[in-house]
C-alpha cells in the first residue's frame, strides 16, 4: 500500500467494521440466491461491469483491462431482469442452482466524499453445479461504491476485475460476482 | 500423434457409418466425444480446410498481431512492414519453442527465449546471439517461419495449413452471396471492437459449430426462461408467426438461417449511418434480404459461426458477433467471441452501448448463452459412454425429411440467394444439422487415406 492510499483510507474504524459486515451480508445473499433481497442492496442508477481481462505483451503500458468490451455492462433494469430470469423453473444455467461460496477479504475503503465511499476487495468465489465433485474457482479483485443511506449502505455502482484472461467457468451468472 | 492403423480403422468405420446414417437423417452419437475421432479431426479436418483466424480490421498497422488457433496448432497473425498479413506457427526453427509471450501487440520483431534466435515480422530470420561467430556456415535465407496460406474474404481471415487445395472464394462456394451481404453491408465494411470474449467450456466444437448452423428449435426449451422474461421488442413484434418468419439455406458445406419482416427498410433498426452507406456492389435482392432480415445465425465449415441481430432476448443490438469454436481436447472448447459493427459506426458510442448490449446477451454472461453451454456440456458428458459404442447409439436429425415435417418447402426466389433454402426451416428443418455432419464426413473420408 502506498503513503497516497494510506492517507486516503478511512479513519473511522466503526465505518470500516460496519462496510465490512456490510460485504458479509451482501456475499451471504449472493451465495443463497436471495436475489430480490440483494436487488434491494443495489441503486438504481447501477452500473455492474465485468471488464474483459486480456494478456499483453511485457512491457506493455496498455492497461489489462478492456475499455470497450465486458462480459458484463448492466444497468438496474438488465439486472431486475436478470434476477427475474434466475426465478425461472427452466433458467438451465442455475438450474440445478450452483453451490456458491463467496469469500472475500482484503478490503479498502476510503474516505468518504459528498457520503459515498470508494471500497475494494479480493474475492475468491467457489462454484460447483450438479452431480459432480468438479468445481471451479473465480478470482477477482472487487470495486464498489457504496452510499451511506438510512444506516445502511446502497451500492451504486460496481466493477469486477477477473483474474482470468480466459474464463475457466462455462457461463457466468449474477450471484458468482 | 500419428494415427496408427488400428486407430485409423476404428475411426474410418465411425465414418463410414456416419456415411451410412446420415441418409436416414441419423448419425452414431459416439463421433461426438472421442479420442480417436478427436485426434483424426485434428489431422483430416483441421489441417486441410480453411480456419477463421481473425478479422482484417485487428490488424490495421504494421506488426499488428494475435495469437490464434487452427485446431490446436498455436500461430501468430501479423501484419509485417511491407503490409502484408502472415499466420505464422509460433515456433522457432531452432530448437522448436515458442516466441510468443502476449495475446496481442504490436513488434516488429519476434525474438525467441531459448537462445535469442530473432525473427522479422515477415517470418525472415533477421540473426542470432554471436551470429558471425556462431553460424559462419548457416544459410539464412532457408530459415523462414513455418506459414499457413493466409486469405480474406469481406474482411475475414482465414488460414489453411495444407499447401494446396481450393482458393478461399472456391471453398466458400456460394455461401460468400450471404457473406457479402452480412460483412459487406456498407461501403466501410465491418470492423472489429474491442477484444473478444474468450471462456473455456466442457463441450466439443462439433456441437456448437452445427447448432450455430441453424437450430432455433432448441430455443424453446433451452432458451423458455429468457423467452418468458422477454421477446417480441423492437423489429420482432411485427412477427406473429416465428417458424413462419424463419428460413433455412444450406450450401454443400456451410449453413445459416435467417428471420425476416415484411418491411425492407427496416435494417435491423440501424441508423441512417448504415442505410445511407449501404454498399453499392449488394445485388437487388441481397439488398431487399439484408433490409428485411432481423437476425442471421450461421456457420462456415468448421468451426465458425456468426450471429448478426437485434434484441435476441429483448436486448439492445443491432450487433454482429463472429465466434470461433477452438478445439482444446476430445470434448473441450474455448469460445472466442468477437463484437463487430459497421465502420461507419466504430465512433458513435451511443449506438455501441445498445450493440454491446446485444454481443453481451451471446456472452458466457448473457441470457442465451449461459443455458446453451449446461446443455452442450451435458451432451459431451454423456456421448463418451461405453453403452453408446456397445450400441451403436444413433443421433436424430430428421426434421424436415421427406414428409416428416409439415410447412418445411423449399423456396425459388431470388430474394434468398443461391443456396437451397426451405420457408419454417430454422424451426422445423434439420437440414443444416444434416449439412453439417455431411462435410463432417465428407472431409473425414477424403484425408482418411492420406499419407502425411
Amino acid at each position: 500500500m502506498t503513503n497516497l492510499e494510506m492517507t486516503a483510507s478511512i479513519s473511522s474504524p466503526t465505518r470500516h467494521h460496519e462496510i465490512e459486515q456490510f460485504l458479509y451480508h451482501e456475499a451471504s445473499l449472493l451465495d443463497d440466491f436471495e436475489m430480490e433481497a440483494w436487488l434491494e442492496l443495489v441503486d438504481e442508477d447501477i452500473e455492474l461491469k465485468v471488464p474483459i481481462r486480456r494478456d499483453r505483451g511485457p512491457g506493455s503500458d496498455a492497461s489489462a483491462f478492456s475499455d470497450e468490451t465486458y462480459y458484463l455492462y448492466n444497468d438496474y433494469a438488465m439486472l431486475r431482469e436478470r434476477v427475474d430470469k434466475l426465478s425461472k423453473e427452466y433458467a438451465w444455467s442455475e438450474n440445478p442452482r450452483s453451490r456458491i461460496r463467496h469469500h472475500i477479504g482484503n478490503v479498502r475503503v476510503t474516505q468518504p466524499v459528498d457520503g459515498e465511499y470508494e471500497v475494494k476487495n479480493n474475492q475468491l468465489v467457489y462454484r460447483s453445479q450438479g452431480d459432480t465433485a468438479e468445481h471451479k474457482l473465480l478470482s477477482a479483485e472487487r470495486t464498489s461504491t457504496l452510499e451511506h443511506v438510512d444506516g445502511s449502505y446502497l451500492i451504486t455502482d460496481r466493477t469486477v476485475y477477473l483474474d482470468h484472461s480466459v474464463l475457466n467457468t462455462k457461463n457466468i451468472t449474477l450471484p458468482l460476482l | 500423434m500419428s494415427e496408427t492403423s488400428s486407430r485409423s480403422e476404428y475411426v474410418d468405420n465411425l465414418v463410414a457409418k456416419t456415411a451410412e446414417t446420415l441418409e436416414k437423417g441419423q448419425y452414431p452419437l459416439s463421433i461426438t466425444h472421442d479420442e480417436a475421432v478427436y485426434e483424426a479431426e485434428r489431422e483430416r479436418i483441421f489441417s486441410n480446410t480453411w480456419c477463421f483466424v481473425g478479422h482484417v480490421s485487428e490488424f490495421e498497422e504494421p506488426g499488428d498481431y494475435a495469437r490464434r488457433y487452427i485446431g490446436e496448432d498455436p500461430f501468430i497473425i501479423v501484419r509485417d512492414e511491407s503490409g502484408e498479413l502472415h499466420a505464422f506457427l509460433d515456433l522457432c526453427l531452432h530448437r522448436g519453442a515458442q516466441f510468443c509471450t502476449a495475446e496481442s501487440g504490436n513488434t516488429s520483431h519476434f525474438r525467441c527465449p531459448y537462445h535469442g534466435w530473432t525473427y522479422k515480422n515477415d517470418g525472415t530470420l533477421q540473426g542470432a546471439p554471436h551470429m558471425r561467430e556462431a553460424y559462419c556456415e548457416l544459410d539464412t535465407d532457408t530459415v523462414t517461419l513455418e506459414e499457413a496460406t493466409l486469405e480474406s474474404y469481406q474482411g475475414l481471415l482465414f488460414a489453411r495449413m495444407a499447401g494446396e487445395g481450393p482458393s478461399l472464394e472456391a471453398y466458400l462456394g456460394d455461401f460468400t452471396w450471404y457473406l457479402d451481404m452480412l460483412f459487406g453491408l456498407t461501403e466501410g465494411g465491418m470492423t472489429v471492437i474491442g477484444e473478444p470474449h474468450r471462456w473455456e467450456s466442457g463441450h466439443d466444437w462439433k456441437t456448437s459449430s452445427e447448432s450455430f448452423a441453424g437450430d432455433s428449435y432448441h430455443v424453446l426449451t433451452t432458451h423458455q426462461a429468457g423467452l418468458e422474461t422477454s421477446l417480441g421488442k423492437g423489429p420482432w413484434s411485427k412477427i406473429d408467426d416465428f417458424p413462419e418468419a424463419s428460413y433455412l439455406a444450406c450450401t454443400d458445406k456451410h449453413a445459416g438461417g435467417y428471420y425476416l419482416v415484411e418491411d425492407p427498410e427496416t435494417f435491423m433498426g440501424y441508423p441512417a449511418a448504415v442505410t445511407d452507406n449501404l454498399n453499392p456492389d449488394l445485388s437487388e435482392p441481397q439488398r431487399n434480404l439484408a433490409g428485411r432480415s432481423v437476425f442471421h445465425v450461421g456457420t462456415i465449415f468448421p468451426n465458425m459461426s456468426y450471429i448478426h441481430g437485434i434484441q435476441s432476448a429483448g436486448w439492445g443490438g443491432p450487433w454482429l458477433s463472429i465466434r470461433v469454436w477452438q478445439p482444446r481436447g476430445p470434448g473441450k472448447v474455448e469460445v472466442i467471441n468477437w463484437w463487430l459493427v459497421p465502420e461507419e459506426l466504430a465512433d458513435d458510442e451511443e449506438f455501441k452501448r445498445e450493440s454491446h448490449r446485444g454481443w453481451e446477451s451471446l456472452s458466457p454472461g448473457g441470457a442465451f448463452e449461459a443455458d446453451d453451454l449446461v446443455v452442450w456440456n451435458g451432451i459431451s458428458d454423456s456421448c463418451q459412454s461405453t453403452m453408446v459404442d456397445r450400441r451403436e447409439t444413433l443421433g436424430n436429425m430428421q426434421l424436415g425429411l421427406d414428409g416428416m415435417s409439415e410447412g418445411v418447402k423449399r423456396v425459388e426466389d431470388p430474394l434468398h440467394g443461391p443456396a437451397e433454402v426451405t420457408t419454417k426451416g430454422l424451426y422445423f428443418d434439420e437440414r443444416h444439422s444434416r449439412t453439417w455432419y455431411g462435410a463432417w464426413q465428407s472431409t473425414m473420408e477424403k484425408y482418411g487415406g492420406e499419407s502425411r
